[in-house]
């Protein structure tokens, strides 16, 4: 066939104007679109799959192959396996509710170019779920330890940080398809597939791990196309002056509740789980968040009358300590996880003094008393040092404790009767644009309050295959393991720290912000 | 063996080395259900937390009103044909090669030069391309059906059906780009008029507008796949193209409507699946479920019907009567109709 300008045009004139049954308005968009636009996806379905179909013999052939024979993931680095444990089912909801995402902008945007790039994506996105889903049982099978790979999307369901991704990654298909777009093509894609498509496959690769890079590098190279998606979408966006109006806000929410949770926690990955050490997390996100997204990406469409997002420059403030703060939580609260930490040496806190100045006087004392109590013999609980539970945001279920403990942004409002924490200025000021968005959202400590930790741990079967060590551990110390006796043995329960600080905050009459805890 | 790695762990009971989380329909857990389960989260399993964001109405991110039909556990469903978007891939990749690969044959064997001119011009050039707009439409209300099923093994199912969809409409235009290369004087222009405007069409385009607007992904897959595709596509496509086309000079058509039919084969069965599911013995719900079935079944089977008598007259058009179509109605109603009553489902359809 010889007229590929003919076929392209062709196959996006396949639109006709209802005369029988009006489509519904499923899901309500304030934006206008052009009905004609550039392509950002010049591929027929017919090279589409065949592209598809070597990328996928390459990857699982590698994996099948070459990678499972030099056993790469028994020999990588434990302490980078690890985080895999969470990482990958995280990100994993991100693909699923981006496929849901495309379906809502195939529905809504009525532009056929555009249209033809959704198509694509919404199967991309299929395909990267598929993908890392394999990833995660192919470590089930082959890394050295392989308790916690084995339970993967049942404890992301039920982990704390697990659902506070969910939070953030719901964005992509709840509410307006074009701001699901922004969450997802603009800020997720645009922004963050570099930090975690490809710099962490670096962090992997360093650390002996070479099955993840594999199946991310083929991952992003789906993740370009749907970056120009992004771009489209929002070149037709800001074609049309009365969308502006709309624009800016929802793109600075978009920035901010992706960053809210998107920074900590791959900033814990990346920095708090390398052996083999090389960047910060820090220095990445500079590279590819400030100075490309922001730098580049964004400013060229800053004469069309997009700005950067208006907490851009907070967040930059705070990606010094946010994740840190956030790592130091996950690491006491380690007993509630299902991946086992690697207490830091004396090596690393070098690294992290010359790579964050000043991080050994605010974090040093935490991670040398954690290397001195992982012994299960010593029977230590690493949360009895904390006087509560922190409150979890009431819009990115995130620990109210950033940027750092001593000057943490916490701010309790009263909202219908209750008193809900918010970890920010941003998330308060979405919750209050929006309450009926974010109301009925539970966090992880309501619903699992009065449960004792041991019973938590044993409820959602977070126990090796003796059936009482812990999946979760301190240390990779094989030898003498934490138990759900030694657990047990704390008498702790989860307590919803919402309740005793309402009735605080009721006996001073009245809610507060600042450093509250 | 892991105990010779740094980190093994080997004094905690012998892990199981799969997926534990999984209920399989098998001995032993698949690689389909071990990619594609729970990916979707499960309020009511693993993810009891709730939704953590709502739309500006307060809709949550999936609704079991989104369909009239109710189930205990949607994510129980499983596809007969177990595919995951690698097998999915592998297999359209196969199909679009073997298209391209009998186009390119028959340019070099010259058969394109054998096709009969009335079978080109009003049969390729009108009736197969006016079918595209239909594919595209369907693709469309697919893509909003993986967007709201209610578990993850259905919304793939769905998916990959939005996706079949959109290969045949583009199939169909790249087919007779084909011919305008290879038949002097061919031009594919004319068949979106065709579409909206030739009366023969417009039952048919009613139904796709009509599925497009349809709010319910269990209606659509019924009717469509138990419905709308062994009638209307059977006697529009299989039976006419398919069918027809190799006694006019035409073998190159009739094997790219197989690979649509394969397509059709593998959502007939598990929208077949889909029935027995919510029909089951073990379902609280199952006559309620029976009954709206029989609904959809008794609503839409009139109406696909009339769609495919406003096309009789088609087969009247290429020159050579390869079947009548009252002959192939009648052997097409009574195929579809086993298919209703093979799943338990009574209906009298007036015809």
């Amino acid at each position: 066939m010889r007229n590929l300008i003919k076929a392209h045009d062709r196959v996006k004139d396949f639109d006709w104007e209802h005369s029988y049954a009006e489509k519904p308005d499923r899901y309500p968009t304030k934006y206008k679109i052009p009905r004609k636009t550039k392509d950002p996806f010049r591929h027929l379905i017919r090279d589409y799959v065949s592209m598809e179909q070597e990328k996928d013999d390459r990857q699982y052939g590698a994996m099948e192959d070459a990678l499972a024979r030099s056993n790469s993931a028994g020999k990588a680095e434990p302490r980078w396996m690890e985080i895999l444990k969470i990482a990958i089912p995280t990100v994993n909801f991100g693909e699923y509710a981006a496929m849901k995402c495309c379906g809502q902008l195939i529905d809504t945007v009525d532009n056929a170019e555009l249209r033809q790039g959704y198509m694509a994506q919404m199967l991309d996105e299929v395909r990267h779920t598929n993908q890392e889903i394999y990833l995660n049982r192919y470590f089930a099978k082959h890394a050295a330890d392989p308790e916690g790979f084995h339970i993967g999307l049942k404890a992301r369901g039920i982990n704390l940080f697990g659902v506070a991704g969910r939070a953030a990654l719901e964005a992509f298909f709840v509410g307006d398809p074009v701001e699901g777009a922004l969450n997802l093509q603009v800020v997720a894609e645009t922004a963050y597939t570099n930090p975690i498509f490809v710099t962490l496959t670096e962090v992997a690769a360093a650390n002996g791990d070479n099955v993840t890079p594999s199946v991310f590098l083929s991952i992003q190279s789906d993740e370009a196309r749907h970056m120009a998606n992004g771009y489209s979408t929002l070149a037709a966006v800001v074609s049309n002056e009365d969308n502006l109006k709309y624009l800016q806000d929802d793109f600075d929410r978009a920035f901010w509740r992706q960053h809210a949770f998107l920074d900590p926690f791959l900033g814990t990955v990346y920095d708090y789980f390398q052996k083999n050490r090389g960047n910060s997390y820090l220095e990445k996100w500079t590279e590819w968040i400030a100075e490309d997204w922001v730098g580049s990406y964004i400013s060229k469409m800053e004469p069309y009358g997009l700005a950067v997002p208006e907490w851009f420059y907070l967040a930059q403030e705070q990606m010094k300590w946010k994740h840190h703060t956030a790592a130091m939580l996950a690491a006491a609260s380690w007993p509630i996880h299902f991946w086992r930490w690697d207490p830091l040496t004396e090596a690393d806190f070098e690294w992290f003094e010359n790579k964050y100045p000043g991080w050994y006087k605010l974090y040093g004392a935490f991670w040398e008393n954690f290397a001195r109590t992982t012994q299960a013999a010593d029977g230590v609980n690493p949360l009895a040092a904390f006087e509560a539970l922190p409150p979890l945001c009431q819009v990115c279920q995130m620990p109210c404790i950033m940027p750092r403990l001593d000057c943490n942004e916490v701010r309790f409002r009263s909202h219908a009767g209750r008193t809900l924490p918010f970890c920010s200025d941003p998330c308060e000021k979405i919750f209050f644009d929006e309450p009926i968005r974010y109301e009925q959202s539970v966090n992880f400590w309501q619903q699992h309050d009065g449960l004792g930790i041991h019973e938590y741990i044993v409820n959602n079967g977070l126990l090796r295959a003796d059936g009482k060590t812990l999946i979760s551990q301190p240390s990779l110390d094989s030898d003498r393991m934490w138990t759900i006796d030694d657990v047990a043995a704390w008498g702790m329960e989860i307590k919803d720290p919402m309740r005793a600080i309402t009735a605080q905050l009721a006996a001073v009459g009245g809610s507060t912000n600042g450093s509250a805890q | 063996m892991t105990a010779a790695f740094p980190g093994a762990v080997d004094c905690a009971g012998k892990p199981t080395r799969d997926f534990t989380y999984v209920p399989s329909r098998r001995r032993r857990l698949t690689e389909y259900e071990a990619v594609t389960c729970f990916t979707q989260p499960d309020i009511e399993a693993y993810d009891q937390q709730g939704w953590l964001l709502r739309d500006a109405t307060g809709r949550t991110p999936w609704m079991r009103e989104s369909t009239a039909l109710v189930h205990p556990n949607w994510f129980a469903f499983r596809d007969p044909a177990s595919h995951w978007q690698r097998t999915y891939v592998r297999m359209q990749a196969e199909q679009e090669r073997g298209i391209a690969r009998s186009a390119e044959d028959a340019a070099a064997h010259g058969v394109f030069d054998e096709f009969d001119p009335v079978w080109v011009r009003e049969i390729l050039g009108r009736h197969y391309r006016a079918w595209s707009y239909a594919e595209y439409g369907l693709f469309r209300a697919f893509a909003v059906a993986q967007r709201e099923a209610l578990s993850d093994t259905l919304g793939n199912v769905l998916c990959f059906e939005a996706f079949d969809r959109m290969r045949h409409a583009q199939a169909i235009v790249l087919h007779l780009l084909e011919l305008e290369d290879h038949i002097p004087g061919f031009v594919d222009d004319g068949a979106k008029d065709v579409w909206l405007r030739d009366p023969r069409y417009q039952r048919t385009r009613q139904l796709v507008e009509e599925l497009l607007a349809c709010n319910d992904w269990g209606e659509l897959a019924v009717v469509t796949n138990l419905i709308f595709d062994p009638i209307l596509t059977e006697i529009s496509m299989s039976q006419l193209v398919r069918r027809f086309g190799p006694f006019h000079g035409d073998p190159v058509t009739a094997h790219l409507v197989g690979t649509s039919e394969r397509d059709r084969r593998r959502n007939l069965a598990w929208t077949q699946e889909f029935v027995r599911m919510v029909t089951g013995a073990e379902v609280p719900a199952r006559a309620s479920n029976k009954a709206i079935i029989e609904g959809w079944v008794a609503s839409w089977t009139p109406r696909v019907d009339e769609a495919a008598k406003a096309l009789a007259d088609l087969y009247e058009v290429p020159p050579l009567q390869v079947a009548r179509f009252d002959d192939v109605l009648d052997k097409t109603l009574r195929a579809q109709s086993s298919l209703v009553t093979e799943l338990g489902l009574k209906v009298e359809v007036m015809l």
